[in-house]
């Protein structure tokens, strides 16, 4: 019967060699694609995919060419879990390897979750500055702001992973159609005709004075892409013009739509938070005498009107602060230290590694007492 | 081997796995969906001071890095939002409703080369473009903060009419940024206002807070630095452990490969070059022995052995101690004649490698200042 192949395939020991294999041949290609590509990028196109893609220069479609990361990862563990379900019995003498093994599923599926749901992100804080919104360290998106309600402005931000699908983008919150004419995931711009730069085609806004230029994808770890776009808007009436946007713009652009004001800014992606950080001051101590660095910390006011919660907080190395389910690392410093960067990170499978690793020691310890218990039992009675 | 399950041994577990994997695909895809957002506006809480909290923060957005510099307002001029490509801008009104506006716009690189950016401001007070030779003679020197720069004159037809145009441009280099200096509007009261503008950028000073390459706040610098998930260590500081040196003029910082600390890059324009890298390893990073026969491989010569290694090496005298010298003369996979000097300066627990390699001539002529270079250099844990 067809679902008894598929399950014995699924089960069979034959298909857990050729993922190793085909997960020891992901990890070789992956580092090799480090050396080219930076290792984010490796990492994105070889690890957190279900396909490696292959497309040739210059060509708008590719095709997979081999299993991903998260690919193998799950097919470990339908693999794990369909041969356990199907071979193991249930018995007291096998508890042991039953827990060890619900210890294993949930490290894999743990890690799937931290890949899949973890948002890592930064917020720059100058002396005295408060924000209650943490950046994305390389992603962007458009931001269209109503801003007519002072008192309340609504913003529609659009991912960067749609702008460069480029075509139509369409919400309810918007009387009108985005349309993405050009994307450049990484680009320059300048005020006036230089070498390689064309005239940006935009006819309102700070565009028709400016020249862009699309630049290869920055690879390195330490740096990221600078996206800019042209973008029309268009309401039922017609074509309300063409913007240029870009991450190289820091003042948003407004205009004019079905008696409304919106604004348009391309930046960085953020997570608004329920509560605010105010950077009250920032430590950088080091050892008397000398340049080295002793402590790096950073004074914070945190502010959350919905509990009425207000109390400064210390973020130092080593010492994160824990709340709202993010953890807010000290991660870097203004040069002149007025400033600090905290790293948030958000994990809601941040436990999973903890109690995998309860339950697989919880497990060995079972299974070795349920072997020596009725030995030294044994012993007694002989 | 394995005995194939019978459905109604184990469909519970089937299903849950499907579901579970299922959620986690459907859940991963919600990551490119357009989010709204709904932010309460209170300035208030941009107002407040550290010590004074805002009454309603959590929907309040921050308030924006200070900009990278600063000034003295001259009497007259009045602060005014500034531009998409500004970070600075001015109003200067003058009598009978005459006006003039004043900005400052930083650019990455070159931004086009001064000339072409002086011609544009001809353009714009329509006159005809100038020779670089022309414009040269046009340059008045000013100073901005306090370093030297050019101001431009571009007075438009009919200079002293109050309808002509008049524009006082300024460009400066600075830290691998172009910075644009700006005062255009009515002829007379340009001319009226130009030494308050000169005051102006004399005044300036410029701060290391922000990035002054007009890039958005917490970028990294385009030049190779930057901060982003930098470790602990202000950007284009050194790091803990390595050395100050001094870096001839001519040698071109390019981004350093995985091991290395820095790269330079020696370039000709008949397109031969020769790069210096500088790589720290812990302990003795492997021995004199393995790194000189390392070294002959990268230029095509054999390895040998200990006992030829006193013949090919010297000693060099560098801060805090002597560095192992090697100079050896090979070729490159096309055959061409190819020079590797080198240094391996021990150092505490670490060992420094110094090299130069590549094209014969280059390398003997950088071969002093190279020297130099890894002479002079001053380490944290020199003794």
């Amino acid at each position: 019967m067809l679902l008894e192949r598929v399950i014995r395939f699924f089960t069979s020991l034959r298909l857990t060699v050729v993922l190793l294999v085909l997960s020891l041949v992901l990890v070789f290609a992956g580092t090799l694609g480090e050396v080219h590509l930076g290792l984010f990028k490796a990492q994105t196109e070889f690890f957190r995919s279900f396909f490696v893609y292959w497309q040739p220069a210059g060509a708008r479609w590719k095709i997979p060419v081999f299993p991903g990361g998260y690919f193998l990862g799950m097919a470990l563990l339908l693999n794990l879990i369909s041969a356990h379900a199907s071979r193991f019995k249930f018995s007291r003498a096998k508890i042991g390897l039953w827990i060890i093994h619900a210890g294993l599923i949930l490290l894999i599926l743990g890690q799937l979750a931290t890949d899949m749901f973890a948002v890592e992100s930064q917020m720059h804080l100058r002396q005295g500055q408060m924000k209650n919104y943490s950046e994305s360290d390389r992603m962007d998106e458009l931001a269209v702001t109503d801003l007519t309600d002072k008192k309340l402005e609504t913003v529609v931000a659009i991912p960067e992973r749609l702008l460069a699908g480029q075509g139509d983008i369409r919400n309810a919150q918007l009387p009108f159609v985005v349309r993405v004419r050009e994307f450049y995931a990484n680009s320059l711009l300048t005020t006036n005709a230089a070498t390689g730069f064309v005239p940006a085609n935009a006819d309102t806004g700070v565009g028709p004075g400016l020249w862009w230029r699309q630049v290869p994808r920055e690879t390195a770890m330490d740096r990221r892409d600078l996206p800019s776009a042209l973008v029309e808007i268009v309401a039922p009436q017609g074509s309300l013009g063409t913007w240029l946007v870009s991450d190289w713009l820091e003042q948003p652009q407004t205009f004019t739509a079905d008696g409304r004001t919106y604004s348009l800014q391309l930046r960085l992606e953020r997570f608004y938070l329920p509560f605010s950080l105010r950077l009250l001051q920032f430590h950088h101590d080091v050892y008397e005498g000398t340049d080295i660095p002793k402590n790096f910390s950073s004074q914070l006011l945190l502010n959350r009107p919905d509990t009425g919660e207000h109390r400064e907080v210390l973020i130092y190395m080593n010492n994160p602060l824990r709340y709202d389910g993010r953890t807010f690392y000290q991660a870097s410093f203004d040069p002149d230290n007025l400033g600090t960067v905290l790293q948030v990170v958000k994990n809601p499978g941040w436990l999973t590694p903890y109690l995998a690793c309860v339950l697989i020691a919880t497990g060995m310890v079972v299974q070795f007492l349920s072997h020596l218990i009725p030995f030294l039992r044994k012993r007694r009675t002989s | 081997m394995s005995s194939v399950p019978s459905l109604t041994r184990c469909p519970a577990a089937f299903n849950w796995m499907g579901l579970m994997l299922l959620t986690v695909v459907l859940a991963g895809c919600g990551r490119d969906n357009v989010n709204v957002y709904r932010l309460a506006n209170d300035d208030s809480s941009s107002a407040s001071t550290p010590s004074n909290p805002p009454a309603a923060a959590d929907q309040t957005e921050g308030n924006p890095a200070p900009p990278p510099l600063q000034w003295t307002l001259p009497s007259g001029w009045t602060e005014i939002a500034p531009g998409a490509m500004s970070i600075a801008s001015f109003k200067v009104p003058g009598t009978n409703g005459a006006e003039a506006d004043v900005s400052v716009v930083p650019l990455p690189g070159m931004a086009g080369g001064d000339s072409a950016n002086v011609n544009r401001w001809r353009r714009q007070a329509g006159l005809p473009e100038a020779t670089p030779d022309e414009l040269q003679k046009m340059a008045e020197a000013v100073q901005v903060g306090d370093q030297p720069a050019e101001l431009y004159d571009i007075a438009g037809q009919g200079s002293g009419d109050t309808n002509a145009k008049r524009i006082l441009g300024v460009i400066q280099q600075r830290n691998g940024t172009t910075w644009f200096f700006k005062m255009a509007g009515d002829a007379g009261l340009v001319g009226q206002q130009k030494p308050a503008f000169v005051a102006f950028l004399k005044s300036l000073t410029f701060t290391a807070a922000a990035p002054p390459t007009g890039l958005p706040p917490g970028h990294p610098a385009l030049d190779g630095g930057g901060d982003m998930n930098a470790p602990m260590l202000p950007a284009g500081a050194a790091g803990p452990g390595k050395p100050a040196w001094t870096v001839p003029a001519d040698w071109q910082e390019v981004p350093a490969s995985q091991f290395l600390l820095v790269e330079y890059s020696i370039a000709e324009a008949n397109g031969t070059k020769a790069d210096v890298n500088v790589a720290e390893l812990s302990g003795n990073g492997g021995g004199v022995l393995a790194n000189v026969n390392r070294w002959r491989g990268q230029i095509g010569l054999n390895p040998v052995d200990e006992s030829d290694l006193a013949k090919l090496t010297a000693s060099l005298d560098v801060t805090g101690g002597q560095a192992t010298w090697v100079d050896l003369t090979g070729t490159d996979a096309n055959g061409q004649p190819m020079r590797l000097v080198a240094a391996i300066v021990p150092m505490g627990d670490q060992t420094w490698f110094y090299k130069l390699m590549g094209d014969e001539k280059i390398v003997a002529r950088e071969k002093d200042a190279f020297t130099k270079f890894v002479q002079t250099a001053r380490y944290a844990n020199a003794p």
